[in-house]
C-alpha cells in the first residue's frame, strides 16, 4: 500500500478516535437511551416536589370541616383553591409535648411550625367567592351567579354562607310572596294553629310563635320536617304530607303576621348576657333579634324554653346547621340560659 | 457483466473493497458497543422505578370541557404556584380565554388573563381574574376556553430543538431538560399553539408538562385539582375507565388545529370554530 495512503488512514483514524473522546467527554452517559434526549432528566422532572397535597390530606387534622366540606356543595372546590397550596403545612401533627423536649428545640420547633404552616383564612371573601359567582357572560348557565352590587352588598359573604357549605336553607324560595300566597296559607295553618297559637302566637313555652317569623327559615325547617334533617315526633308526621308549594304559602301566612303580640312584653326585663356573645348572634340574627335575611330566623320574642331547647340541640347534633355547630360549641349551660332569657326578653319588631 | 473480484486482483479495486469491509466492520464495532452501553429501563429512570411508575403503562391524555368553565383562572393560579412559574403577565403555562361574541359583530373579542382590563381588576399582575366588562354589554354569545400544551403525537418544538432538549415521553408527554436547553427558542416558533414560553430568569424554554412530578405519583395536575367545575379532566387513555377515557368515549370532541397534524392529545369539547 502507499505510504501516502496508509498516512491517510492513519489520520482518519486518530480523527475518529478524538470525535468518539469528545463523545464520551462531553455527551452526557444517560443520552440516548431512551431517544435523542438525557434519559436523567425525566427522573429529575419527576423529582420534584407536589405542592398542591390535595384535599385528602387536609382530612386527618380537619376532620370536622373535611366531613362538612364533603357534604355541601362546595365538595368540588378543594381545600388549597382557598387557602392555598398545603405544601409546607405539617404532613403530621404538631407534636403533642409530653416527652420532656428542651425548652428551647421546643420553642424552635414551634416557632418553625407556626412561621410558615398556617394557610391563610382569606379575608375578603367578596373577592375571593365572586371569582367564580359574579355574574359574568360566559359563564354556563348551571353556575350559581349573583350580581354583586345588588346582593346585599357590602357585606362579607360568610356573614351568612358557610364557606364550607355555602347553600342556605332557605334555597329557591322566590324573593317576594305571591299576591295570592298569604290567603291560601291561612286555609292550610289550620292544623298549625292548635300548636303555634290562631294568629302565630304560641301559646306554650316550648313550641315557638312563628307570626313574623323570615319566610325562607320557615320554609328550610318545614324542608328539613320532610326530610328527616330535623326532627322532631310531632312536626316530622305534619311535614311528610306538605308539598314545596304549600311550603312557600304557609310560610307566606306566617311572615305577613304580626308578632307585636308574641310572648314578650315591653315589661319584661333585658337579661344582659355580655356583649361578645350577642355580637356573635347579632351578625346573622340582628342586632335587635330580627333577622335581615331570609333565610335566618328572628329570634326577639320566641319562646325561652323553645331557644334553649334549639342551642342544646345543636350542640348535641339533634338538629344540625353547620353554621350553628360551630358557634354553639363553646356555650355552658349557663350561657345558653342567658341567651335565651335575652332573646325572649327583646321586643318583636 | 458479472463481477468477480479475484483475492489476487491487484491496485485500486482490492483497495476500495478492503476499505469498505474495514468501514462496516468498524461500523458494527461501534454500534455493538453502543448497544451494550445501553443501560436498561428501570435502571434508566431510578427514581420513578421506585415509586412503582412504569411509563411505558399509561398514556396520559386531557380534556377540557369548555361548557362548565366559570373562568375563575384557579387553574392559572394552582399552575404558577405548583411550577414556580413567574409572577407576572407575560408566562403562563396555562391560561383560559374569553370569547365574546357581541351582538351585530362577525368576530369574537378574545381576552386572557393578562389583558390590561383584567390585571386592571385583579389589582395586580400576580392575581388572576377576569373583569366585568361585558356585563352591560348586547351578547351574542360568550364562552371560557382553557389551553395548555396539548403533548402532541408529532411535537414540531421536539422536532425542531438543535440540542436533544426537548422530547417525547413514552406516557405521552413532551418534557424540556432544562440542563440541555441552550435557549434558542425554536420551539417558541414551532409550537402552533403558542404554549411555549420562554424563561429569561433562566436563559431556558419552558413548557406545561402536565404536572409530570404529580402524574407520575398518581396525583392529578394542579390545575386540573384546582378546577371547582371539571372542566379539566385528565387520565390515563389506557385505562377505560379513567376519567379521560370516559369523557372521550361520552363526548364528540375535538383536538386544536387538526390540520398541522400534530395528533394533540387535549380534547376539547364545547369548542367554537373561532377557537384555534
Amino acid at each position: 500500500m502507499p505510504k501516502h495512503i496508509v498516512r491517510l488512514i492513519f489520520l482518519i483514524g486518530i480523527l475518529g478516535a478524538a470525535i468518539l473522546g469528545a463523545r464520551a467527554v462531553f455527551i452526557d452517559k444517560s443520552f440516548g437511551i431512551h431517544g435523542h434526549y438525557r434519559a436523567d432528566a425525566v427522573a429529575e422532572i419527576a423529582a420534584d416536589t407536589p405542592i398542591y397535597q390535595g384535599a385528602a390530606s387536609c382530612q386527618s387534622c380537619h376532620g370536622e370541616r373535611y366531613a362538612m366540606w364533603l357534604k355541601g356543595v362546595h365538595k368540588v372546590v378543594t381545600c388549597e383553591t382557598c387557602h392555598g397550596a398545603s405544601a409546607k403545612h405539617p404532613s403530621a401533627p404538631p407534636a403533642a409535648p409530653s416527652a420532656p423536649v428542651d425548652p428551647r428545640m421546643h420553642s424552635r420547633i414551634a416557632a418553625e411550625r407556626l412561621d410558615h404552616v398556617k394557610l391563610a383564612n382569606p379575608t375578603d371573601t367578596v373577592k375571593l367567592c365572586t371569582l367564580c359567582h359574579e355574574k359574568m357572560p360566559g359563564r354556563p348557565a348551571t353556575q350559581r351567579q349573583i350580581e354583586v352590587s345588588r346582593h346585599v352588598a357590602g357585606q362579607q359573604c360568610i356573614v351568612c354562607h358557610n364557606p364550607h357549605s355555602p347553600k342556605l336553607a332557605a334555597a329557591g324560595v322566590p324573593q317576594a310572596a305571591k299576591p295570592g300566597d298569604v290567603a291560601a296559607g291561612r286555609k292550610k295553618a289550620a292544623t298549625c294553629t292548635g300548636c303555634h297559637g290562631a294568629e302565630g302566637v304560641s301559646p306554650n313555652p316550648v313550641w315557638p310563635s312563628l307570626a313574623g317569623q323570615q319566610r325562607g327559615y320557615l320554609v328550610g325547617a318545614l324542608r328539613a320536617y320532610k326530610t328527616g334533617a330535623r326532627r322532631d315526633p310531632l312536626m316530622t308526621e305534619q311535614a311528610k304530607g306538605l308539598s314545596e308549594a304549600d311550603m312557600i304559602e304557609l310560610a307566606a301566612f306566617y311572615a305577613s303576621l304580626s308578632c307585636q303580640s308574641a310572648g314578650s312584653s315591653a315589661a319584661a326585663p333585658v337579661v344582659s348576657v355580655g356583649n361578645a356573645k350577642v355580637a356573635t348572634c347579632a351578625a346573622c340574627h340582628g342586632a335587635e333579634g330580627a333577622s335581615s335575611n331570609p333565610a335566618w330566623p328572628s329570634l326577639a320574642g320566641l319562646q325561652e324554653a323553645y331557644l334553649a331547647n334549639a342551642l342544646k340541640a345543636y350542640q348535641t347534633g339533634a338538629r344540625q346547621n353547620p353554621m350553628m355547630a360551630g358557634l354553639v360549641k363553646g356555650l355552658s349551660d349557663a350561657d345558653i340560659g342567658k341567651l335565651a332569657a335575652y332573646y325572649a326578653g327583646l321586643k318583636c319588631k | 457483466m458479472k463481477w468477480k473480484i479475484s483475492e489476487h486482483q491487484p491496485g485500486r479495486r482490492r483497495f476500495m473493497r478492503l476499505l469498505g469491509r474495514a468501514i462496516v466492520y468498524a461500523g458494527a464495532a461501534l454500534v455493538s458497543v453502543g448497544l451494550m452501553g445501553r443501560r436498561g429501563l428501570a435502571a434508566a429512570i431510578p427514581a420513578l422505578s421506585a415509586t412503582g411508575y412504569d411509563w411505558t403503562k399509561h398514556r396520559w391524555g386531557f380534556g377540557v370541557d369548555a361548557n362548565r368553565c366559570i373562568g375563575c383562572l384557579r387553574c392559572v393560579e394552582a399552575c404558577k404556584t405548583e411550577n414556580g412559574v413567574a409572577r407576572d403577565a407575560h408566562h403562563f403555562r396555562t391560561w383560559v380565554e374569553r370569547y365574546v361574541y357581541l351582538k351585530g359583530e362577525r368576530k369574537p373579542r378574545v381576552d386572557s388573563q393578562q389583558d390590561p382590563g383584567n390585571i386592571a381588576a385583579s389589582g395586580s399582575e400576580e392575581v388572576y381574574r377576569f373583569d366585568n366588562r361585558y356585563q352591560n354589554a348586547k351578547i351574542e354569545k360568550a364562552f371560557f376556553v382553557p389551553k395548555l400544551c396539548n403533548q402532541c403525537e408529532h411535537p414540531p418544538c421536539v422536532q425542531v430543538c438543535p440540542v436533544g432538549a426537548t422530547f417525547r415521553t413514552p406516557d405521552g408527554v413532551v418534557l424540556i431538560d432544562h440542563d440541555y436547553c441552550i435557549g434558542c427558542q425554536y420551539c417558541v416558533q414551532a409550537c402552533p399553539y403558542g404554549v411555549r414560553l420562554f424563561n429569561q430568569a433562566h436563559g431556558v424554554t419552558d413548557k406545561c408538562t402536565w404536572c409530570y412530578h404529580r402524574i407520575t405519583r398518581g396525583l392529578r395536575p394542579a390545575c386540573v385539582e384546582a378546577c371547582p367545575t371539571n372542566a379539566r379532566i385528565f387520565g390515563d387513555q389506557n385505562d377505560p375507565e379513567s376519567p379521560i377515557s370516559k369523557f372521550i368515549r361520552e363526548n364528540r370532541t375535538r383536538v386544536l388545529k387538526p390540520e398541522m397534524g400534530t395528533s394533540p392529545n387535549v380534547f376539547y369539547v364545547g369548542l367554537d370554530k373561532e377557537v384555534m
